[in-house]
């Protein structure tokens, strides 16, 4: 999944240099790869979601 | 000093080239060098500088539009969330340990913190500086130096993919919570699901333990983790015969003086004589300066007129009888106090098989010169472990789970001494004399061997909260002030 990330955020960053028209599908490309970020990470830490210390 | 548009772009443009080139570009190069292969957590924190950089990127083409700085102080923040979460597995460990190599003498996750960090820091300085831009949906021309950052980009995170590509696979294999060495040759690949696996989801894992409650457990002998226990019967009752601020919460005997100290729920400290009918000291601690005091769990003599004090979560409080002690000095330490009590020290026992979980007891063995705890079961650790401490630096000196000696067995599938909530202990003759809340039990351990040597069903205890050796006798306190007298075991 983390492949597939990179490839979001390339497709996006290549509309912003070469089809700077299609913002909105580049913002929204930026925005599902964020949320693609944190549901990865939050995967790799669902046994303890907050750090595993004194809080 | 105002920052214009044009001179925020050519910062921001080399503010991409340095993120990109630097940690991002370093990561894959780390990768095809060393080998250095990123976790699942690791690949999360680079994704997280790359679509920082991507912001970066958007800033540079439409301008600084608002949802592009949310959306970064976002990242920013949630990256700095991400190095803490995944720091924290590792940042206690012993010295020079961690995971994976470190790079100019600190880990992947801790460089992740400084960056998510040092882009907060640099997001909060542009925008502070930056003059009043109006809002616009012009489309900007690029200049050489953003070119340059557009093309690194697009060059650095292709680099990425495809290093993803080879440690981690296509959809839908993620990332590995221990990854293995990047290979460029296929046969090396290992794709993986396996962090999807366990179906737990929880805040804390491991950490989430509550404080014990000894009130709430089963008093019932016959319902005990271990078979056909002999009894013991209590021989009298006895009582504090001085009102204590606070419920009973620990009660040791000096064998010397024959002196009681007693310990209560509110902080209250008792020197007692060997009546119990008799204050001679009284001290209320301060469970919030320093150290974070817990509820008191335990007391202990040490020889002479050293007392010790310990609470729940392991932090001990030493004092002493002293006729003068300085009223100026000790008012940091008590909330109250007769004017007769100096505190010597104060700190935290750490412990290794014990760690995560409290403790309701406190001991002191004479002949080893060592305190001694005994770690309350939870339902995220269950062990019963008793844990040494050296009385000079308080350090660990040993820790063990008592064996079960012959003619101890189980009562059942599943059941072990881990099952006992031991509230209050005493050292005599080598053995540490233990009661047990939960199916009011003594258990008799045998210090030098490690061994459970012998345990007693006591019916008729409710909340026990401590033991105090006198002569041939135990005395097991209760929460509510009454004291049973027992024979002790012969040894």
């Amino acid at each position: 999944m983390e492949f597939l990330n990179f490839l979001l955020i390339l497709w996006a960053a290549w509309l912003v240099w070469r089809r700077p028209e299609r913002e909105r599908l580049a913002f929204r490309l930026l925005v599902v790869s964020c949320v693609l970020m944190v549901l990865l990470f939050l995967v790799g830490t669902h046994g303890s979601l907050l750090p595993g210390v004194n809080l | 000093m105002a920052l214009s548009e044009e001179r925020l772009r050519a910062i921001l443009a080399w503010v991409v080239i340095v993120l990109v080139g630097g940690p991002v570009a370093g990561a894959v190069l780390l990768g095809v060098v060393d080998g250095d292969s990123p976790c699942i957590l690791c690949w999360a924190e680079r994704t997280s500088m790359v679509l920082i950089a991507l912001v970066g990127l958007f800033v540079l083409r439409y301008g600084p539009r608002p949802r592009y700085v949310g959306i970064v102080v976002l990242l920013g923040a949630w990256g700095q969330f991400m190095a803490l979460r995944h720091s924290a597995l590792h940042l206690a460990r012993d010295i020079g340990q961690g995971f994976s190599a470190p790079i100019l003498g600190a880990h992947t996750y801790v460089w992740s913190w400084v960056i998510h960090g040092m882009v907060l820091l640099v997001i909060g300085a542009l925008l502070l500086f930056l003059r009043e831009v109006a809002a616009t949906s012009e489309v900007r021309e690029l200049r050489r130096v953003e070119r340059v950052a557009m093309g690194l980009f697009m060059v650095v995170v292709g680099a990425n993919a495809l290093q993803a590509f080879a440690s981690t696979g296509p959809p839908p294999f993620i990332g590995q919570g221990d990854p293995i060495r990047l290979s460029l040759d296929p046969r090396h690949w290992v794709w993986s699901l396996e962090e999807l696996a366990p179906p737990t989801i929880s805040w804390r894992g491991s950490w989430t333990v509550s404080a014990p409650d000894p009130a709430a457990v089963d008093p019932d002998p016959a319902h005990g983790p271990l078979a056909s226990l002999p009894t013991l019967t209590v021989s009298s009752w006895e009582r504090i015969g001085v009102p204590l601020e606070g419920m009973l919460s620990g009660l040791a005997r000096d064998p010397a003086s024959g002196r009681f100290l007693a310990v209560t729920d509110r902080f209250g400290v008792y020197l007692l004589d060997s009546t119990l009918s008799r204050v001679l000291h009284h001290v209320v601690l301060d469970p919030g300066f320093s150290i974070d005091l817990s509820h008191l769990a335990g007391a202990a003599f040490l020889g002479g007129d050293t007392l010790a004090v310990v609470s729940t979560n392991k932090s001990w409080v030493l004092l002493r009888p002293d006729p003068h002690a300085a009223a100026r000095l000790e008012w940091r330490h008590f909330r109250a106090t007769d004017g007769g009590v100096t505190e010597l020290g104060l700190g935290r026992f750490a412990t290794v098989r014990a760690r995560q979980m409290y403790v309701l007891s406190l001991a002191f063995d004479p002949s080893a010169q060592e305190l001694i705890t005994v770690s309350v079961p939870n339902p995220r650790h269950r062990q019963l472990v008793v844990s040494r401490f050296a009385r000079a630096d308080r350090a660990l000196a040993s820790e063990f789970e008592p064996r079960l000696a012959a003619g101890l067995s189980p009562s059942g599938p599943g059941r072990a001494p881990a099952d006992y909530v031991v509230t209050g202990a005493a050292v005599a003759d080598g053995r540490l004399y233990a009661i047990s809340a939960a199916y009011s039990t003594l258990l008799v351990v045998d210090l030098r061997e490690g061994v459970l040597r012998a345990a007693y069903a006591v019916p008729g205890l409710r909340h026990p909260v401590g033991v105090a050796v006198r002569g041939s006798q135990l005395l097991v306190a209760l929460a509510d002030g009454r004291i049973a007298a027992l024979e002790r075991p012969a040894p």
